[in-house]
């Protein structure tokens, strides 16, 4: 991979990670918004992938497994918490824990 | 946004003419940039603009076409400059389609009010990075992200969202009247969109201008490790060791987790258990008032009564009005 095409793939990367920012900050919509959280890890992911292939080792595949485990772990607690908040207030709107601000 | 605006290249929203940059930029020591910081800034702005018009809102349906016109022409003109001033960079035509597929789709988990749909074109992105991830020859990621993400993950999203069902309000015939509140309305767009973007735009100024720093031994020579020779590299000790042969990029990154990252390893499978008992322990209904039948016939009151008050301990010349009522022995 050259370094040109390494730039490809780390433009998209960014790309997904900057909409999947943009998506966290405005949606009001918890599981909307951890999806989000989702999608900046693809970016990351892809990052690293590229990273990996262009210095032509395996550690950024290594990196990326382990990113797929916090993902996955991160995405279980969060859907449980989701869950959890749901049946308090009947509601999965975010805003309807606004009086949690300090 | 700054370092854009007070970059000298500002005046020249001009494309860098592609006979610059069709020099592999990482033979050339000053940084040759792909795209004019400039053009970079006025495409962030044009993309922030049409996505702050995409984004769920009560505005009529005209208004989000314009938006998505404005944003997917400068995606267009972004992929447009790179491509021009990147022939033979050794991206292919597969790049250009997976890549739009992903930018496309994970614009519409953002956009797209329904968070049923909003999964559903996560799972399309999913799918585009995995192509990427083929075409950067990490065959196995591409298998487990859609594995993980495409089948597990996205079946607990989808799960919780009909768990999660909320009365839905009195539909209209507009799609926002039919959605609840917090669906079709979304929180500062605007000061979101300008923090995403300025983001976004500093990322990609970094990448195309000032990549020079990263450069490789071999730079200049022939670009590509080749997966053969990634493969031979990587696992020589384990062959002259085992003589178990790896013949593929899977079979290469097994032997390079189980051989240098195997605490790691473990340690993921830990973190997963953990989560598995946190979800359980979060998400389970408590029911009020329940016990179980053998507890309620089995424990009965004490024979003797204890007194565990702290205040019926008999406390000697104290101060206390409320210990001084107890007698003092």
């Amino acid at each position: 991979m050259t370094q040109l095409a390494l730039q490809h793939y780390l433009a998209v990367g960014a790309i997904l990670f900057a909409i999947g920012l943009i998506g966290f900050m405005t949606r009001r919509n918890l599981i909307v918004m951890f999806l989000c959280t989702e999608l900046m890890f693809q970016g990351v992911a892809i990052n690293l992938i590229a990273f990996g292939r262009f210095w032509g080792n395996l550690a950024g595949q290594a990196f990326v497994i382990f990113v797929l485990v916090i993902a996955a772990a991160e995405a279980s607690l969060a859907l449980g918490l989701v869950v959890l908040l749901f049946r308090q207030r009947n509601t999965l709107d975010a805003d309807a824990w606004r009086d949690l601000k300090g | 946004m700054l370092g854009l605006l007070s970059s000298p290249a500002l005046a020249a929203v001009i494309v860098t003419p592609p006979g610059d940059s069709s020099l592999p930029a990482m033979t050339v020591g000053a940084p040759n940039p792909l795209i004019a910081p400039g053009l970079l800034f006025i495409l962030a702005v044009a993309a922030a603009v049409g996505i702050i018009l995409l984004l769920p809102s009560r505005r009529e349906a005209p208004l989000c076409k314009i938006g998505a016109a404005v944003l997917a022409a400068a995606v267009l003109i972004l992929a447009i400059v790179l491509g021009k001033s990147a022939a033979g960079a050794g991206v292919g035509v597969y790049f250009w389609i997976f890549a739009a597929i992903a930018v496309i789709g994970a614009t519409r988990v953002v956009t797209h009010p329904r968070p049923v749909y909003s999964a559903l074109y996560f799972v399309l992105t999913v799918m585009a990075s995995a192509g990427l991830f083929v075409l950067m020859w990490a065959e196995f990621m591409a298998a487990a992200l859609i594995l993980i993400y495409g089948g597990a993950i996205l079946v607990t999203y989808v799960f919780v969202i009909m768990l999660a069902a909320e009365a839905a309000p009195a539909g209209g015939q507009k799609m926002h009247e039919q959605l609840a509140e917090h669906d079709a309305v979304s929180r500062e767009p605007v000061i979101a969109s300008a923090v995403g973007f300025a983001l976004l735009g500093i990322l990609l100024f970094v990448i195309f201008d000032r990549s020079g720093e990263i450069r490789r031994e071999d730079a200049g020579g022939a670009a590509a490790v080749t997966a053969a020779a990634k493969v031979a590299a990587t696992t020589a000790p384990a062959v002259a060791t085992t003589g178990f042969h790896p013949v593929g990029g899977t079979q290469a990154l097994g032997d390079f987790l189980f051989r240098r990252q195997l605490v790691n390893l473990e340690l993921a499978g830990l973190i997963l258990t953990v989560a598995m008992a946190g979800a359980i322990v979060i998400a389970r209904k408590r029911v009020v008032g329940w016990r179980p039948l053998e507890e309620i016939e089995m424990v009965s009151t004490p024979a003797i009564g204890i007194d565990d008050n702290p205040h019926s301990i008999p406390v000697t010349g104290t101060d206390n009005p409320r210990q001084k009522e107890y007698p003092e022995t």
